[in-house]
Parts: C-alpha cells; structure tokens; sequence
C-alpha cells in the first residue's frame, strides 16, 4: 500500500470517525449541561434577542479596547475569511464533501483559491509568530493553542505545495496533504479547533443567561 | 541481418543512404524522447550497434501488449528496429510451435547467455504455479531459468510490471509482478494497459543505441517516458486552472473539452507520455477524446476504487459509519454527563449531610 | 468520419504552448543571425492541444523552398515565411508522419549531400564507366 492509498483510504476512515464521535461526544456533553433549570425570576425575557446581540457585540471589537486590539481583530477576520473560502471553495474540496454529504455547490477559480490559500498561510504564520513572541499571548496560551495552530497550518502548507506541484511528486504532496488533514481532524474535537463549532452556540447562551440576570453583554 | 554485421552495415547493405539512415537516427532520437542535438550520437552509435537478441515471454495477459507494439504508428522505423534485433522467441508472433519454438527459446539463451534482453509480458501466478504454464513449464519457472540468464529484463504491461488486473483484490492465481520474483537484474518497467507502442519501441531502441539501461524512476520505469505527469502536461490543464470542469460526459462543458477532473481523470497522479506521445499514429489520446485518464500504467490501478470517482472523493469508507461513529459519541456523551450528574449529586449530599 | 464531425465538439483549446515556442524560434533565429549554431526542436515532444500545430505551421507560412527528399520514405523540407527556419516531416513509407521537426539553420543538414553517399556515388560511376568502357 502507497502513501497515498493509506492516506486516502483507510487513514481517511479512521480520521473521520474519530472526528465525528469526538464532535458528537463533545457536543451531546456540552449540551447536557444546559438542561439544569435555573430557578431564579429572569429580569428580562427576551433571551433570543440577548443571545443574537452577545454573538454580534463579541464579534466587534469593544468601544474601549478598539485601537489595542485591532490588528487582532483585523487579522482574525482576515484568516478566518481566507481559510472558509480555501476550504469551501476549491472545486477538489467540494467534490470530497459532495461524495461524503452527497451535495455540493459551485466553485471558485483555482487562481482565486490560491490566493486566499495564500493569505491564510501567511496571516497565521504571523499570528503564530505573535503568540510565541508577545509577551501577555505567550502567558496565556498553552499546548492546546500551539498544536491547534500547527495541525492547520500543515494542511494549508501541504494543500498549496501539491496544488503548485512544488518539491516533490504529487501524489506525495497530496498525500502528506491529507495525512495532515486527517491529523488535524483527530485533534479538532479534543483541542481548541472545537470553538468552529462551539462558539456561536456559546456566545448565544452566554448572552441568553446574561440577559436573563438583566447584565449588559 | 547478419548477426556479425553491424547495424549501419547492413542497412548500407540494403541499400538505405547516409540521408535515409540520419532521417531513422532522427526519428529514433525522437523516440527514445533524445533532444535533436543527440542525433549525431545516436547516430554514431546506431552505426556500429550489434543485433542484440530478444528472448519475449508472454505470461498471464491478454495479448493486448503485442497488439499494442504490432499496431505501432512508425512502421519503418519499427521494422528497421525490430530488424537490427533478433527477436528469437514470441510465441505469438514466431511462427515456430511445440517443441521446435521451445528448442529455439533454449539455443537462443544458451547461444546468447548474458547477453540477451528479456521481454515478458503478463504477470506471473504464485498462488499454484499449474494456473499458467508454457510447454508443461510454469511461468514462475520459466521466468526464473530465462532471466538469471538475461543482460536484462523488460517488463512489458502493467501486469508485468507491477501485477495489474490478474493481481487486482482478490488476485486468485497469486499473480505478481517480474521484479517480486526477480531480483539481482536490472528491470525496466514499460507499464500501461496496454503500454504506448513507440515507448515499447523506444526501449528497444535504446539498447540497440547505447547497449545500456535508460535512467529509470522510482517504479522502475523509463524517465524520458514516465517522467511527466499526465496532468501536468495535459492540453486541458488550463481548465482545470480556470475551475472549467465537465460535469457529465454529455453536458456543455463536455462539449468545449473542459478538464474531466470531477468525472474521475486520474491524471494528477499518472506518470505517462500520453499527452504528448498520444496514440494510433499521434491522433489523440483518451483525455482528447473525452474520457478521463484511468492511471493504467499505475501500480493497482485497477483498486484504487471506480475509474469515475474524482481523485480528491477519497475512499473514506459509508455513511453508515461515520452514523455508527456519531451515535458512539452520542452515546458516550450522554454516559459522562449522567455520570458527571451523579457524582455532583453524591457530592452534594456528603456537603449536606 | 461524417458521423463523428457531426458531433458539435468545440476544440477552442490553448495550451500556452504555442507562444513560447515563437519566441524560442525569434530567440534562435538571433542566435543564428549572430553567428552561433543552428537550433533544431522536435514538435512531438511538445504537448499540443488539437489544431495547435496547424496554428504553428499557419504562423510560421511557407518560404520560398520546398524541398522533397526520397530516402525511407518521402520528408518535405519547407523553409517557412521566415527564412532559417525550417519544418521537417519525416514520413515513413506508408506516409505516416514519424517525427517533425523545426530547425533554425542556415540549410538543414539532410539537404546536402552526405560524404558517404558521395562515395558511394564515385565508386557507382566509376565502375559505370569502367563498364561502358569495355562495351566500346
């Protein structure tokens, strides 16, 4: 068996399946802890509105804090913009989900996606220079931060090597592509990756409970 | 051609002019993929070349292989190659049968021993050596006597090659490929089902020329033929670039021959010269005719799942799984939560107490 | 052959290949100009969309020679539009085109007359004479 024939065949089953039970488990987790009753009178009750306008007022950045945290917030955007259209948007990708999900919708020109591959790449390689280095990022991130970073930035590397066929044979790239695809999808439900899923859904329930006590969120 | 007769004598002994002999270096320089300012060498070379004898062992196959080499587009110069070798036994093409083809087969490598090229064609069964035998011989057997003989062996087809379609899930006969059983020789892999012609061709014409092993691949193959990717060389590249796909094999796309990618082309991961050697006189080839690439002349082409399945679908197992998956987590979710639960309320009830 | 015409297959392909070679053949020809060695490039190694060699030979047109040479089959030498460049078609005997080349030179070395042959040629007529000689 090649490199390839494992990574995209049984290295590619077992990824998937750790990631959707550790998704599901995670989720089905979290979930339970919402179901206990919270006994006290609600203040306001309103709560869809709170929890829509926690998700819109923790995805600004705070009036306070703007200048401190733009170039944060501006390169969050950035990356996380440039990787939703990498990922979605790149006609091979949106045939492996259509042959897993059994749809799929209309791509973008390889040229396009290059560029947003690129951006990406660049924006969090900066971004990882930046937790590594600045002194108040480097006290608060831990293991997780570093490893979620790496298992993302290794497919995106991978994935514009073996598009631009540069240093090594292609089915080599594409291998080592999804090999690190298949790494991040194992550690996406056990480390931070999780927040793709987890963070609407908590910033709403956070301004949910918040709204409940009456607290601006 | 005499066997003592050098090449370029005995086409001046046929009455072919220095011009006539620099025009079939020409064209055997372009054929061994030889950039034109090599054709002095070629040429130099070819005229004092020796008939080299071939010894061609057909084993599992299907004949598609010789069909393959006898429909070749450049008539001339393939006979004018396959008259400066001596091809002393094929058994499809010799006319010879039974115990006299044998007779010959075994003169020819006692009378050439260390010297003849070995061609075969076809895998060779492992599982029980009766699945396919020649005169009462097995092709394990004779594959092992005739090539600890050889200069070297060429291993014609995919199925010689790497095992191709009889060794494809379940392989019943056990087939293998030459260079699974033979080892200490130098092997040259000519894969492709069947392999194009003029690479064939262009094999032999670099023994005859240079009496040595052309420079090989990772897969044993020639590097002047199996160096270029299909894709990456392929005339549809740019719509593939431009994100222009077929959808169908009848719609619009189809239609202005864009790239066929989405209907399962195996070009990014083909090593071939398809795209520019093309086949039946230089006319097309399968991606210029419309249908993707299928990577015959890829070791297991033939289970790396269906011809029409885009390269990046990946086998990644059924639905059905990754739902068995789900309702695991699920099920280990609910579990740690009751669990969690439980320990809170026991925690709970010891503060209390 | 009608049957297949009448399927509309539009074959407005480029590979991007056609350009490039141009200007190789512009990048030869100074080379040639400035005294250096002629250039010889061999078509069939080029991967060619369909009806893009005719889109070579229709730029590079036809020169003011055309030369047919006899010698395992029929080759047409046609010096193209721009003179020093050359378009070489080797055919076997069946016709069927067996190599093709463009060779940027001052005369393709297949036109003059090979010093082997010309031997050849001395001893044919030598002995011819020799023979009408007896004869009279």
């Amino acid at each position: 068996m090649t490199l390839l024939e494992f990574a995209s065949g049984p290295g590619l089953q077992w990824a998937l399946w750790i990631f959707v039970f550790g998704v599901v488990w995670r989720l089905i987790g979290a979930l339970f802890l919402l179901a206990r009753k919270d006994l006290s009178k609600p203040r306001r009750h309103n709560s869809v509105a709170a929890g829509l306008g926690a998700i819109w007022s923790r995805s600004t950045p705070a009036h306070a804090f703007e200048k401190r945290i733009l170039f944060q917030h501006v390169t969050g955007y950035a990356w996380h913009f440039a990787l939703f259209i990498s990922v979605l948007f790149f006609a091979p990708h949106i045939l492996f989900f259509e042959s897993v999900l059994g749809f799929g919708w209309p791509h973008l020109p390889n040229t396009i996606v290059m560029v947003t591959a690129i951006i990406a790449t660049a924006v969090l390689i900066t971004l990882l220079i930046r937790r590594a280095t600045h002194p108040v990022q480097r006290f608060i991130s831990n293991a997780d931060d570093y490893i979620s970073i790496v298992v993302v930035l290794i497919p995106l590397v991978t994935g514009i090597l073996a598009f631009a066929h540069v240093g090594g044979r292609y089915e080599t790239l594409l291998a080592l592509h999804l090999l690190s695809v298949e790494v991040m999808l194992i550690w996406f439900p056990f480390g931070k990756l999780m927040h793709a899923i987890m963070t609407m859904p908590a910033r709403y329930q956070a301004g949910t409970a918040f709204g409940r006590r009456g607290v601006k969120a | 051609m005499r066997k003592d007769q050098t090449l370029g004598e005995y086409l001046q002994s046929q009455g072919v002019s220095r011009r006539g002999f620099l025009k079939f270096c020409s064209a055997t320089a372009s054929l061994m993929a030889l950039p034109p300012s090599a054709v002095a060498q070629v040429a130099e070379a070819l005229a004092t070349a020796r008939r080299p004898s071939v010894i061609w062992l057909s084993f599992q196959e299907c004949t598609g292989c010789t069909e393959s080499l006898t429909r070749s587009h450049a008539p001339t110069v393939e006979s004018l190659i396959f008259d400066a070798i001596s091809l002393d036994y094929h058994h499809t093409l010799q006319a010879a049968s039974g115990h006299g083809a044998e007779a010959a087969r075994e003169a020819a490598m006692e009378e050439n021993e260390g010297e003849y090229i070995l061609v075969v064609d076809g895998s060779i069964p492992v599982g029980n050596k009766a699945y396919s035998t020649i005169a009462g011989i097995s092709n394990y057997d004779m594959l092992v006597e005739a090539a600890s003989k050889a200069f070297a062996i060429v291993a014609v087809g995919t199925c010689a090659a790497f095992g191709g379609i009889p060794h494809a899930n379940p392989n019943p006969t056990g087939a293998v490929s030459v260079s699974d059983i033979v080892t200490g020789k130098p092997i040259i892999n000519v894969s492709g089902c069947p392999p194009i012609p003029v690479v064939i061709t262009g094999v032999l014409a670099h023994f005859l020329t240079f009496g040595t092993i052309p420079e090989l691949d990772a897969q044993g193959r020639p590097a002047a033929f199996f160096g270029q990717n299909i894709h990456d060389r392929c005339y549809r590249r740019p719509f593939y670039e431009r994100g222009q796909f077929a959808e169908t094999f009848d719609d619009e796309g189809a239609r202005k021959g864009w790239c066929l990618y989405k209907l399962g082309c195996k070009g990014p991961t083909t090593y071939n010269a398809c795209a520019t050697l093309k086949w039946n006189a230089g006319t097309s080839f399968p991606i210029q005719s419309g249908h993707g690439c299928i990577g015959c002349s890829e070791p297991n082409f033939w289970d790396k799942g269906s011809f029409y399945n885009p390269i990046s679908a990946g086998m990644w197992g059924s639905r059905d799984a990754l739902l068995g998956a789900a309702a695991a987590g699920a099920a280990l979710g609910v579990g740690s939560a009751i669990a969690a639960r439980a320990r809170k309320k026991k925690a709970q009830a010891a503060e209390e107490a | 052959m009608s049957d297949l015409d009448a399927i509309p297959v539009s074959a407005e392909v480029t590979t991007g290949n056609v350009e490039p070679l141009l200007h190789e053949i512009r990048h030869a020809l100074k080379r040639l100009a400035g005294g250096e060695d002629g250039t010889v490039i061999d078509l069939q190694r080029l991967p060619l969309a369909p009806g893009e060699e005719q889109r070579i030979e229709a730029v590079l047109g036809e020169g003011e020679v055309r030369a047919e040479i006899n010698a395992l089959g029929p080759t047409l030498v046609q010096e193209t539009a721009y003179p020093g460049v050359w378009l070489i078609t080797h055919r076997n005997a069946e016709e069927s085109v067996i190599a093709r080349f463009i060779e940027v030179t001052d005369m393709p070395e297949l036109l003059k007359s090979q010093r082997a042959d010309i031997e050849s040629g001395i001893n044919k007529l030598e002995s011819e004479l020799a023979d009408s000689t007896k004869k009279n």
